[in-house]
């Protein structure tokens, strides 16, 4: 009992210290994010318009109420299911550098965006107006999800490399069909597709919030109960069979969290990069592979960084903003690096 | 009793397996032998679900295939031949997987005793990826150990160790303490299936033997029966004596370049 | 509402107690703030919001298709003037939930298009008279304009940019296609609307006699030498003759009031090289 206290509760001691200070860093970054903006609007009048509405300005209640609010919450939930995410493919795959993008569903997001906003004039569901792109996205990370598995399940059996091939030849088709649509854009139709590609929370509204907010939490629901799973399936997947693991469902179940949340938050920020690898990079790297650990403590960490990023991109060109997906490529891209070459010296990440 | 009845196992075009009958007692070491490409992991991946098969694989009874891995898991813990993990795992953590399903699931944590039956006691802060092919392998027979723990269940029904080539990556000091873990597993009642490569280890801690060639069973039974010059010659083609060690009588094998078969 | 009430209390002429603080996004919508004498009131502006100088001064809330909601309410302001395709539809919607009227000056590619901007500033500012005015002068000199621009068998390839070796043209439904026409002489690409990508192939089969494009500094300078040597362009009567006009962006497609001028300008330089061309 001795040994085992030495050999493994420093990691899980470690992994919730580490969760401790993650809930400090989110609640900080949500009082941040809260209160710091273009306008003046401050901590104080947060308070006032929590506590007496009816005081403050109507702009200022707009700002605190229908701009920051809604985009705190999506900041932490989009980030929150972006690097759960990355954590369950890349346990799903047994492979540290997979990553919703790399089974395709980011690319097949990417596509019905693109598919939106080139033929959206054109298609039936203009009415869906300022949705067509969200709800166009969703359906792709969606129909790419099916696909891949119709593609790599025989038998009720999912062979994780022929997911993996059929997810790089997906994202190649999804981007080819995305190329030529462009070809077929107009002016206009680059331009937003260029932005939507960069990432933003800049669209976060009560109603987008609302509409995909409960897609990824229920993405980040079912993620939580493959903690253990996934561990056993390190082993790899016949002999996560072999300790009694039910391995086809535990795959499926991964692979649909990972589309609803994915999808969902592809859906309403674009293209933002990097969460889903760096932050289960990270914490692997503190406190361990333990799923159980992990997962809240992705979920944790991707809130508060996308918070910060997205301050960042809200503050640093005010009062115009810079795409999210840049602030966390420039963030998170040299990270990445560090981390491969970290991981070259030291034999494995 | 693990029974196995009529397996056929193809992959593509190629028929891997062509109808293996065969059965494996309790309180016995089984091994599977044979040259490479005669099946025999094929039929032991077959045994533990692992591959579709036709025909039927019982359990102590249950249909392996209609059988939740959760309750295979209670009763038989399979060892492959080789684990690669991709994150940093330490070697407790990896041991400790083994009482996730099955009977550990649970109960007290045993991590330090199978690390102890395996001579790795201090090892359990390490990385597992940090170990040597040989250590590694005795990480995971100490999980796969502690997965079933007793040879036999509360109800008196055996559990079994299915091993897929034990020692191949040990030296010869832990090769003996391996083969006696599953001897002394067998001998307190439990079933262990072991696919080995060398004859005379097998030799010594065996009881039943199954001679594997092109898919089909050679020869099975007691390991004296199976052990014998034109069998093992006809089996791997070459020219194979099988000698006695006074006193004991174990049995030998010697490589005999000169020798054809009669 | 608030701004129908405002503009109720201010029948002509800006503000005689409360000075609206508007936000113009669009360049040409800045330039006719300007013309129509209200720039004081102005307090921000969008990126491509360039022209007059002092307009420069002005907060520049950034990408007019990328508009952040507090970035604009940052500004403070009681009305918003924004040029078609202003957005994105979040932020509107955000505004008027803030009590900050959107006002949509509508687009446009042809002679109609600058005095129907002008009205629809001037009315928005309550400045009707002042609107009627700079519009009618507008017209005049639009009709002015065009009447002193010859037709000139000329096909004219505007050219967007020059990246890689791509070459970005405008076709029908863009406002250098609508230049070039006013200006008297053709569009070289017919067979698409909006900015596309050009293959080498169709380059050679418009075979423009003039390369339009817009004038710029430093590295995105593309100079004679750079187009001459592109495989298809180099071999286009345009390049081959150097005719090749740079025009300032704003100056040249803004469709405000700086129009009539630019279609003078645009003329008077398509003429000058129409014997080297022809």
């Amino acid at each position: 009992m001795v040994a085992y206290a030495d050999s493994i509760a420093p990691r899980r001691a470690i992994a919730l210290r580490v969760r401790g200070w993650l809930w400090v860093a989110l609640i900080a970054s949500c009082i941040l994010s809260l209160t710091t903006g273009a306008t003046g609007v401050t901590l104080w009048d947060a308070l006032v318009a929590l506590l007496t509405p009816a005081e403050l300005p109507l702009s200022s209640k707009v700002v605190l109420w229908d701009i920051r609010l809604p985009r705190m919450l999506m900041a932490m939930v989009v980030g929150a299911s972006l690097a759960v995410s990355g954590a369950v493919m890349q346990g799903l795959f047994r492979n540290p550098l997979a990553d919703p993008g790399i089974v395709g569903v980011s690319a097949g997001a990417g596509t019905g965006a693109v598919v939106a906003i080139v033929l959206g004039g054109a298609m039936p569901f203009a009415a869906l107006g300022p949705w067509l792109v969200p709800v166009a996205a969703a359906a792709g990370a969606w129909a790419t999800i099916m696909v891949l598995y119709l593609i790599a399940t025989r038998r009720g059996v999912t062979a994780i490399a022929t997911l993996l091939l059929a997810g790089i030849a997906i994202a190649a088709l999804a981007g080819a069909l995305s190329g030529v649509l462009i070809y077929a854009a107009d002016d206009t139709q680059l331009r937003d597709l260029t932005f939507w590609g960069l990432g933003s929370l800049a669209g976060a509204t009560w109603t987008k919030l609302l509409a995909a907010g409960p897609l990824m939490l229920a993405g980040l629901a079912c993620a939580r109960p493959l903690a253990r799973g996934l561990n056993g399936l390190a082993l790899g997947e016949a002999a996560a069979h072999h300790i009694g693991l039910p391995v086809q469902r535990l795959k499926r179940l991964a692979i649909l969290s990972t589309a609803a949340a994915t999808g969902a938050a592809v859906a309403v920020s674009g293209g933002i990069g990097f969460v889903g690898i760096v932050v289960p990079h990270l914490l692997r790297l503190i406190s361990g592979p333990d799923h159980e650990e992990l997962l809240p403590n992705a979920a944790l960490m991707g809130a508060s960084l996308l918070l910060l990023a997205d301050l960042i991109s809200r503050v640093i060109v005010a009062p115009a903003e810079l795409p999210i997906g840049i602030v966390t490529a420039t963030l998170g891209g040299p990270f990445f690096l560090w981390l491969l070459l970290r991981g070259r010296t030291f034999g494995g990440l | 009793m693990l029974i196995a009845n009529d397996i056929h196992v193809r992959l593509g075009h190629k028929e891997i397996l062509r109808g293996v009958t065969t059965s494996f007692a309790p309180a016995q070491v089984s091994v599977i032998v044979g040259p490479n490409g005669s099946g025999k992991t094929t039929l032991l991946r077959a045994l533990t679900a692992e591959l579709p098969c036709a025909g039927q694989i019982t359990l102590n009874g249950h249909d392996i295939r209609a059988t939740p891995a959760w309750k295979l898991a209670a009763i038989r813990a399979v060892l492959p031949q080789s684990t690669v993990l991709t994150f940093p795992f330490t070697v407790a953590e990896v041991v400790r997987l083994g009482q996730m399903g099955g009977i550990g699931a649970g109960g007290p944590d045993r991590t330090v005793e199978a690390l102890n039956r395996v001579g790795l006691q201090s090892y359990g802060e390490r990385f597992y990826s940090d170990l040597s092919g040989g250590e590694q392998q005795r990480v995971q027979l100490a999980r796969v150990l502690l997965q079933v723990w007793r040879p036999v269940g509360p109800d008196g029904s055996p559990r079994w160790l299915i091993l897929d080539e034990p020692v191949s990556s040990l030296d010869i000091g832990h090769q003996l303490m391996v083969m006696q873990i599953a001897r002394d597993f067998a001998d307190q009642g439990g079933g262990v299936v072991a696919v080995m490569h060398d004859l005379n280890l097998s030799a010594m801690f065996a009881d039943h033997m199954v001679l594997m060639r092109n898919g089909r069973i050679a020869v099975q039974g007691l390991v004296r029966e199976v052990l014998v010059d034109h069998h093992l010659s006809a089996a791997y083609g070459c020219g194979l004596r099988v000698g006695v060690t006074p006193p004991e009588q174990p049995l030998f094998v010697l490589p005999q370049a000169a020798l054809t078969e009669d | 509402m608030r701004w129908l009430a405002l503009i109720a209390l201010l029948p002509t002429g800006v503000a005689a107690q409360e000075t609206p603080r508007v936000l113009s996004l669009g360049g040409a919508v800045t330039e006719i703030v300007y013309a129509l004498g209200a720039g004081e009131a102005l307090v921000g502006r969008d990126q491509t919001s360039t022209y007059p100088a002092q307009a420069e001064a002005l907060l520049d809330v950034g990408y007019v298709r990328r508009l952040s909601p507090e970035g604009i309410l940052s500004v403070d302001p009681t009305l918003i003037l924004a040029e078609a395709g202003a957005g994105p539809a979040e932020t509107v919607t955000l505004m008027e939930g803030a009590g900050v009227p959107w006002i949509t000056i509508p687009g446009g590619y042809d002679a109609d298009t600058v005095p129907a901007k002008v009205h629809a500033v001037a009315d928005a500012l309550g400045l009707q008279e002042q609107g009627d005015a700079l519009a009618a002068e507008l017209t005049q000199q639009l009709a002015d304009a065009q009447a002193a621009a010859p037709d000139q068998p000329l096909k004219v390839m505007f050219v967007m940019s020059l990246q890689a070796g791509r070459v970005m043209a405008a076709g029908q439904d863009t406002a250098a296609n609508g230049m070039i026409t006013l200006a008297g002489a053709q569009n070289a690409i017919t067979s698409f609307d909006g900015y596309k990508q050009l293959t080498d192939e169709a380059i050679l089969t418009a075979a423009p006699d003039v390369i339009l494009m817009m004038a710029q500094a430093g590295d995105h300078a593309v100079t004679n030498a750079d187009l001459q040597a592109h495989p298809a362009l180099g071999a286009t009567p345009a390049a081959q003759n150097e005719a090749v006009i740079r025009m300032d962006g704003m100056y040249l497609l803004g469709f405000g009031p700086r129009t009539p001028a630019a279609i003078r300008d645009l003329s008077a330089r398509l003429s000058a090289l129409q014997p080297e061309a022809g």
